[in-house]
């Protein structure tokens, strides 16, 4: 195993019964941010148990900051911060004596846990309301009450489920700038769930998708987006004419109303798209090379999984579709 | 400066007004606000520094600009600390639950659950001053009344009066929430994503909850007996005589603080919230004497008493401490429901707290 990687699964399976929660997952997790991305019941949570070292597997194994999950869950967890997206704060305690009993359930004596208590909530934004108790709170102060629980210890590695989940635009943006702090500058490692494609492009540089308790993909972003490099084009006048002519013409066409995004083989796919508009009389206003997102990201990862999603919503918030192709998913990892 | 001129905080900081940041959006934190306080304002505010002539505008403090400096600085500091081994971790989860009673910074226990434990140690304590009564005014039929003998020990721990208005209560409201709250709030997270077991976890917690009880129900029992002996000048003749059924007592008293903290703590295990466990409690305790006691009644058959946790604790202390039993069925039989009853609930403990979820509730 090589050092460089904080977790590393081989072959990982988890059973309950008959259903397969986790799927023969290997994953190889580097230093960094690391964006966890799932529909809901992909497995994202028995795989977070899996590297808390919570739960017995079926088979397989892997090893979490070094210290194997099957056998080593106490270990692991003294050196990871784990924020739950659920409730987990006693209402009637003041969130300083919350945030100190965290790090005494691992093992700091009660002077460390309160002087580091009062250090992590004033770096989550807390200093001035330590001393209310958490029933007066708001979700985003809450939501920081237990970044601080996590980091009371100062852990090597920070999970984090939905940590802007229900938090409005201005607390999410101090939760990301927070975490993203977490690893620019104290240097730590964050694995970061959430159903927000947004969340995860900006803290992350890495990501692990997976779906049906099977890796889809992992590796940088930036790498995952290189994956289909698409032109984009804006027409007027026939949209549907063009579009069908590139089909044709053997192109691959994405289109939302006169917005064309054309998957890019190699610079003659230029020419071929003003060939195909000349020859249909279609107006091209604007042409350029399209940056790709992570929603985007999904939604190709999706399509070849054989799944017709238009957004990640379709996938994340909601029930998972039918597939269109059933055998679609075997053997179609993207990377 | 005169007193026509208008005065503002702007012109005592020398800063322009319009620098002062828009504060009319409410932010309760300072992740929130994105603003900088400084404590300049609110010093001249409270300790203005000119002559005091002239001023007929009062001074408000005011939220002052950024360029006076912040106070927030987000700089993430490292621990360098070491982790200490498992017994620390499991004395804090016994501290928190404990301490709580007596402090704050720890679990917080609800004012009327204080005051109802204080009061049933009150009354636990009430012998003693009987006993002192009877002392000081030497009065014979109160000193058989409220001396220290075979049945006056058993009563303390197991009689109808404390085991009606005192110990059931008192466990009602010491275990009702113990499990039961960490499924509600979620905060079992809290300890399953740290290092704590769920063996660790629920040893502490039944410990934690043994241990108050024990606090009451135990201590004032050794209370009661050291004070027969002091109040009455008692020499070592006496304590020969009397440690076999005091120890048979103390027994007792422990075999009722075990059996009462399972069941209690099963119940609590078994629902979300404070309320139902505690009623649950009582309603097993005093509706299985009840039952008992009406089908005794009807059908002149005590045997349903085996049915009755406190029964069956009685019946064994009586064994214990030398009594004459009062009830018709082997104290053997007492025994094994004892033990039945604690390894039912121990079981219904175990596997619920085994329940607890980490990542969702």
């Amino acid at each position: 195993m090589t050092e460089d990687w904080i977790i590393q699964t081989n072959n990982l399976v988890k059973k309950y019964g008959e259903h397969v929660a986790l799927d023969s997952v290997n994953i190889e997790v580097k230093p960094g941010a690391t964006g966890l991305l799932g529909p809901n019941g992909a497995g994202k949570s028995t795989l977070l148990k899996t590297m808390l070292g919570l739960i017995a597997l079926t088979s397989g194994g892997g090893k979490v900051l070094g210290h194997d999950i099957a056998t080593e869950g106490a270990k692991i967890r003294q050196r990871i911060g784990y924020m739950p997206e659920y409730d987990c704060l006693t209402p009637d305690m003041p969130a300083i004596d919350q945030v100190r009993y965290s790090g005494e359930l691992l093992g700091m004596n009660p002077f460390a846990a309160t002087q580091r208590a009062h250090e992590v909530l004033e770096y989550v934004g807390l200093k001035d309301q330590r001393y209310r108790t958490i029933s007066t709170f708001s979700t985003g102060m809450e939501q920081c009450t237990k970044l601080a629980c996590a980091l009371i210890h100062d852990p090597d590695l920070l999970i984090c489920d939905e940590p802007s989940n229900g938090l409005d635009a201005r607390s999410r943006k101090f939760m990301l700038d927070t975490l993203f702090q977490v690893v620019k500058q104290g240097g730590r490692s964050i694995i970061m769930s959430s159903h927000l494609m947004d969340d995860v492009e900006r803290i992350c540089e890495r990501m692990l998708m997976i779906h049906k308790g099977q890796v889809i993909a992992q590796g940088r972003i930036e790498d995952l987006k290189a994956i289909d490099r698409e032109i984009e084009i804006f027409v007027w006048g026939g949209a549907s004419k063009l579009e069908q002519k590139l089909k044709d013409m053997g192109q691959s066409v994405r289109r939302t109303g006169r917005v064309m995004r054309i998957t890019r083989i190699d610079d003659s796919t230029y020419g071929t798209i003003i060939e195909a508009a000349a020859q249909t009389e279609v107006q091209i206003r604007k042409m350029q090379d399209y940056e790709p997102s992570l929603e985007d990201l999904f939604i190709v990862i999706m399509d070849r999984l054989g799944y017709s999603v238009k957004s990640s919503s379709d996938l994340l918030e909601g029930a998972t579709p039918a597939m269109d192709n059933a055998a679609a998913i075997q053997g179609r990892k993207v990377a | 400066m005169n007193e026509d001129d208008s005065f503002d905080l702007g012109d005592l900081l020398g800063q322009p007004e319009a620098a002062v940041p828009d504060t009319s959006k409410e932010s309760e934190f300072l992740g929130e606000s994105g603003l900088s306080v400084t404590g300049k304002a609110r010093m001249e505010a409270a300790y203005g520094t000119d002559d005091g002539e002239g001023q007929d505008v009062a001074i408000v403090a005011q939220s002052a600009t950024s360029d006076a400096g912040t106070i927030f600085h987000q700089v993430y500091r490292p621990w360098r600390g070491v982790l200490n081994p498992r017994w620390v971790r499991n004395w804090s989860i016994l501290r928190h639950h404990v301490y709580g009673l007596f402090t704050k910074g720890h679990r917080p226990w609800p004012l009327t659950s204080k005051l109802i434990i204080v009061l049933i140690l009150f009354g636990s304590l009430l012998p003693i001053f009987s006993l002192l009564l009877a002392v000081l005014t030497n009065i014979e039929f109160l000193m058989e009344f409220y001396g220290i003998n075979r049945a006056n020990l058993w009563g303390h721990v197991l009689g109808t009066f404390h085991n009606t208005c005192c110990w059931p209560l008192l466990t009602a409201v010491v275990v009702g929430g113990l499990i039961s709250e960490d499924r509600q709030h979620g905060t079992s997270a809290i300890y399953f994503s740290r290092p704590v077991t769920r063996t660790d976890y629920t040893l502490m917690k039944y410990i934690s909850a043994a241990s108050i009880l024990s606090l009451v129900i135990v201590i004032s029992y050794c209370a009661y007996f050291a004070a027969g002996i002091i109040l009455n000048n008692e020499g070592w003749a006496f304590l020969l005589d009397t440690t076999t059924y005091f120890i048979g007592g103390l027994v007792a008293a422990i075999m009722l603080v075990v059996t009462f903290t399972s069941i209690g703590l099963a119940l609590s295990s078994l629902s979300t919230g404070r309320f139902f466990p505690a009623a649950s409690f009582l309603g097993v305790i005093f509706g299985s004497r009840i039952l008992a006691f009406l089908i005794q009644l009807l059908f002149d058959r005590d045997t349903m008493y085996l049915l009755s946790p406190y029964d069956n604790l009685a019946h064994t202390g009586q064994w214990m401490m030398g009594l004459n039993p009062t009830y018709d069925f082997p104290v053997a039989w007492s025994f094994v429901m004892l033990l039945v009853m604690n390894g039912v609930s121990l079981y219904v403990l175990i596997s619920r707290v085994n329940s607890l979820e980490v990542t969702r509730e």
